[in-house]
């Protein structure tokens, strides 16, 4: 078939943008620090990198961006006013060290996590509080990555103590195709759906056999509910084969389905053992009886899927997290990981993977030197050249990341001062975990709203109309911007009306983490000046509206 | 339901409540003013087209609906029954449909190669395969670019039922974004908050833009501009909250079209229509019926017949048939065969749609399977035939390339052109 004139034209201006190239080699030092490296390898892919890229981010910029990245929040006013005013030259280490051992930072890691693997399914069989400690815990502890992954892929929900794992698998009713997809989304960075049905029609690398490897381990698996405690878990049987034709296939007799036996990307395993008929169980199957076999291919998964030979699994945890902070992976969308799909930075990506396997999977030393980078410690703004025709995956300056629907809810609380508010009637019993508790009708609110359709991955930005006639009209939202003791608003309206320099800085710090221009504050003060007759309160009140409402609020930038 | 082999697409989950508006992405552009289609709009100004797609999410089977093979090894329990139209039979499961034929075409030999439910869906949507790194605009924001005049103030697409994303509109912008509606929810917050005035509301607005503005230079805009711009589509919508009242429906209506979600859907649809919303998808879900087909069938058509021949005859009884075209797709048929548990799986290679209306011959049949339904035996035809028969159906030329920032790309695959079996 002759190309259409459509694709031509894609090819030529869409794909050979020519931005990143080949680069110059660049010869890397083992034993300078990773966040180094990171920063060689990215500008030694974009030609002329030093002259496209943004300068560092402002103070401001920066405590707004990782405050956001590792808790989920931005900072009060206090803390933007503090870290402005101190002039110590290794205050971004220190705080990107206190944030990451704050309890804020396990509960956003929670959320986070939550997300990609659960995506917003509702909890029925295992409770989302269960679920949450368990993840929340997790991070707290710095349980390294693939030990999480292997807990979550290993728990069939029958130890009563110990049931927030198997959450993965049992809110998903241990369906073997809704698992093995995820699986393969989550850890393995693979979008197998196509290899449901047929080897992928348009690349190489995902085999109908890929798809049935990992879902062999599972096909014995199935949902069991305890009779006694009414809890739901997996039972395994002894027997049982996966079964698959591609619908390609020729639709005769003679063509006889596959099989295959457990396998993840065909790494191969041990042979399974035998058993003579009838010696297959440990506990046998029968009514209202959870079978248990004597070999399990169950319990053999989570090794396969987490084992240091498996490259795909070092490789996607590099990548989403990478993605994760940098606002874009280097595969990109992180569940895409395919020849077609190449990574921007392929040298990095290795290196990272290299480095994150060396350090044996350990989170907070990942993201603190992620955080270190001057990469991500760049400017959204463009540098002195205008890099708007430059792709993104260059990172010549900070990609900005839309708010998450929980980080959305938590910037608006702490924006409007409504989290000062409780904080002070919490008095001696604040904690995280009280404020949290406090304020977690909001962030449901805005999870509902802001969070898109349960079982679907998160997308890239999209805002609706809905969401937005939300945040003018509903009363929710309108009561944030309404003065409360201790309030945004109410710390407004006692500053002298006349002193609208103090005004617009309360006002800037406390919903922006900066100061205002002075074009800021002009626009402060005109607002503040309608004729007479008009309510100061109500001004007041669309100040704090417009500034929570702006896209400057809506964006980690 | 869960099918068994239910393909974890979009179609499975999209639930989401209410309403959608405004877009994002790479190429979620803002101010497209391309010169062609501004000619092409205002031609037709005076003709006031609109559009209702009726989008049977999962794919439908072709057999149990406009491509019936009674008594062969394919064709399942069902028989053909004769329609308004002589000679022309479509499945038992359509009953009231049939008794509307002469208002519909068929196209049975559709072909596009694809069994994938979001591949297909974009196929249908778009007329053209997916490309990596670059959306297509949805037939429906298309339409509600080119077709909307300058100064209709009612939305310009328009998704019942569920199933609108953003992305829809691509490069076309926000103002063609599908508002998505569920149940028979007005939008919520349509009203401004108590004790705000509209001169308040306006002022509050201004100080937002002004701030954002700041903000977007220097920086990489396209989603802040975006984002900005849902609060205009936001104002806009306010303005006409009277459209979505659909608190109340008559018991004439009900008794005619019946009391279910999509019977609902379809009245919904009629007074968007009367009220010249350019463009309106209305979905019904679910029809992946890997296993019991056939039961699936019964159920769900046993929905869609009546209140959609209902909605025809109205629209035509009204006279908005003649300027309005009707489409009944989705992304895929359903395979001849029929599998072990009595399903039917994902079929792009010979299957069939329904149109109507404005430019469309009423009774029209093109193309023709097999005797069982497994290939097209004659005119073939794909998405991009189709997307060509559209275009000429609503009076505008597909050959006319849409514009994005100067770069041109075409409506319809330039290999393909339209079915003019089917044209009036």
């Amino acid at each position: 078939m002759p190309r259409s004139r459509l694709s031509l034209i894609l090819a030529t201006t869409l794909f050979s943008a020519g931005f990143l190239s080949a680069g110059s080699p660049v010869s890397l030092h083992a034993d300078e620090p990773l966040h180094v490296r990171i920063d060689q390898l990215i500008a030694a892919k974009t030609p002329e990198y030093a002259k496209l890229a943004a300068p560092l981010a402002s103070d401001g910029e920066f405590l707004r961006r990782v405050t956001l990245d590792l808790t989920g929040m931005i900072p009060t006013t206090a803390d933007a006013r503090a870290f402005l005013a101190d002039t110590s030259p290794d205050k971004r280490t220190k705080l990107i060290d206190k944030l990451l051992a704050s309890p804020e930072y396990a509960r956003h890691m929670q959320r986070v996590a939550d997300v990609v693997l659960m995506r917003r399914l509702a909890a029925s069989k295992v409770s989302a509080a269960e679920w949450q400690t368990f993840l929340r815990t997790s991070f707290a502890e710095n349980k390294p990555w693939d030990k999480l992954a292997h807990e979550i892929l290993s728990n069939d929900g029958s130890d009563i103590k110990n049931r927030g794992p198997a959450r993965f698998y049992l809110d998903r009713n241990v369906d073997i195709n809704a698992v093995t997809l995820d699986i393969g989304r989550v850890f393995l960075g693979t979008d197998i759906e196509c290899a449901q049905c047929h080897d992928h029609p348009e690349f190489d690398d995902y085999k109908q056999a890929d798809y049935y490897g990992i879902q062999a381990f599972l096909v014995r698996s199935a949902l069991f509910t305890d009779p006694k405690t009414k809890k739901a878990m997996i039972a395994e049987k002894a027997v049982g084969e996966v079964s698959f034709l591609s619908v390609f296939a020729p639709k005769d007799k003679k063509t006889k389905p596959n099989s295959i036996l457990p396998t993840v990307f065909g790494e191969k395993l041990a042979d399974e053992p035998k058993f003579e008929k009838g010696q297959e169980y440990k506990v046998k199957p029968a009514k209202n009886v959870r079978s248990i076999p004597k070999f399990s291919r169950f319990a053999l998964l989570a090794d396969a899927v987490t084992s240091p030979k498996n490259r795909r699994f070092t490789r996607t945890a590099a990548n989403r997290f990478w993605g994760m902070m940098l606002g874009r992976g280097l595969v990109h969308p992180v569940d895409r990981d395919h020849s077609d799909n190449p990574p921007s930075h392929p040298e990095l990506l290795e290196l990272l993977a290299d480095e994150l396997a060396a350090h044996k999977f350990d989170i907070k030393w990942y993201l603190r030197e992620l955080a270190l980078t001057q990469t991500y410690q760049r400017s959204s703004r463009y540098g002195a050249a205008d890099t708007k025709e430059i792709p993104e995956e260059t990172f010549v300056q900070a990609v900005m990341k839309p708010l998450s629907p929980a980080q959305l809810a938590w910037a608006m609380l702490q924006a409007s001062g409504e989290a000062d508010v409780h904080r002070k009637s919490l008095g001696a019993k604040l904690t995280e975990a009280a404020l949290a508790k406090r304020l977690v009708g909001t962030e449901n609110r805005f999870v509902s709203l802001f969070g898109g359709p349960a079982g679907q991955a998160p997308q890239d930005f999209e805002t609706t109309v809905d969401q937005v006639l939300f945040v003018a009209n509903d009363p929710t939202m309108i009561a944030l911007t309404k003065t409360k003791a201790g309030n945004l608003a109410d710390r407004i309206a006692k500053l002298p009306a006349d002193d609208t320099n103090a005004i617009a800085e309360e006002l800037f710090f406390s919903v922006l983490t900066r100061k205002p221009t002075s074009e800021d504050i002009a626009d402060v003060k005109a607002h503040l000046s309608q004729p007479m007759g008009t309510d100061r309160p109500a001004l007041i009140q669309e100040l704090v509206w417009a500034l929570l409402a702006s896209s400057e609020f809506r964006f980690n930038h | 339901m869960h099918t068994p082999f239910a393909c974890n697409s979009v179609d499975h989950f999209s639930r989401r409540s209410f309403l959608t508006g405004a877009t994002g992405g790479a190429l979620g552009m803002l101010g497209f003013n391309g010169m062609v289609q501004a000619k092409a709009a205002k031609s037709l100004e005076s003709q006031q087209k609109r559009v209702v797609v009726f989008w049977l999410s999962g794919g439908v089977s072709q057999l149990e609906t406009w491509d019936p093979k009674p008594n062969t090894d394919n064709g399942g329990p069902f028989q053909a029954i004769p329609t308004s139209v002589p000679g022309v039979h479509i499945s038992e499961l359509l009953p009231q449909t049939a008794q509307q034929m002469h208002h519909l075409a068929l196209v049975r030999g559709i072909n596009t190669k694809e069994n994938n439910h979001s591949k297909g869906a974009h196929i249908m949507q778009t007329g053209h395969r997916q490309t990596p790194g670059f959306q297509f605009p949805y037939l429906g924001s298309a339409f509600s670019s080119l077709l909307t005049a300058q100064d209709n103030p009612l939305p310009g697409y328009i998704s019942i039922g569920g199933g609108g994303s953003a992305k829809e509109a691509s490069f076309l912008g926000p103002a063609n974004v599908p508002i998505t509606l569920t149940g028979t929810n007005a939008p919520k917050n349509l009203n401004l908050p108590t004790g705000l005035t509209q001169q308040a509301d306006t002022r509050r607005r201004n100080l937002r833009e002004k701030f954002s503005k700041r903000f977007a230079l220097g920086r990489r805009s396209a989603d802040s501009e975006v984002y900005s711009s849902s609060y205009d589509s936001a104002a806009s919508l306010m303005a006409q909250r009277d459209l979505f009242d659909f608190s109340e429906f008559s018991a004439e209506d009900l008794a005619r079209y019946g009391t279910h979600d999509f019977s609902k859907h379809c009245l919904m649809a009629r007074k968007l229509v009367e009220a010249g919303v350019t463009f309106t998808r209305v979905r019904h879900t679910n029809y992946d019926s890997h296993s019991e087909n056939f039961n699936f069938h019964v159920e769900q058509l046993g929905e869609f017949d009546r209140p959609f021949a209902a909605f025809v005859s109205d629209l035509a009884d009204r006279g908005l048939l003649e300027s309005t075209l009707v489409i009944v797709m989705c992304e895929f048929g359903r395979t001849p065969r029929i599998n072990q548990r009595l399903g039917r799986d994902h079929w792009g290679t010979a299957w069939s749609i329904a149109l109507g209306g404005t430019g469309i011959q009423g009774g029209a049949v093109v193309g023709k399977t097999n005797a069982n339904g497994t290939k097209v035996i004659d005119r073939e035809v794909n998405g991009g035939h189709l997307f060509h028969t559209y275009y000429r159906a609503v009076g505008l030329d597909p050959t006319d390339p849409f514009y994005d920032k100067g770069r041109p790309f075409n409506k319809a695959t330039p290999e393909t052109s339209e079915i003019k079996e089917i044209l009036a």
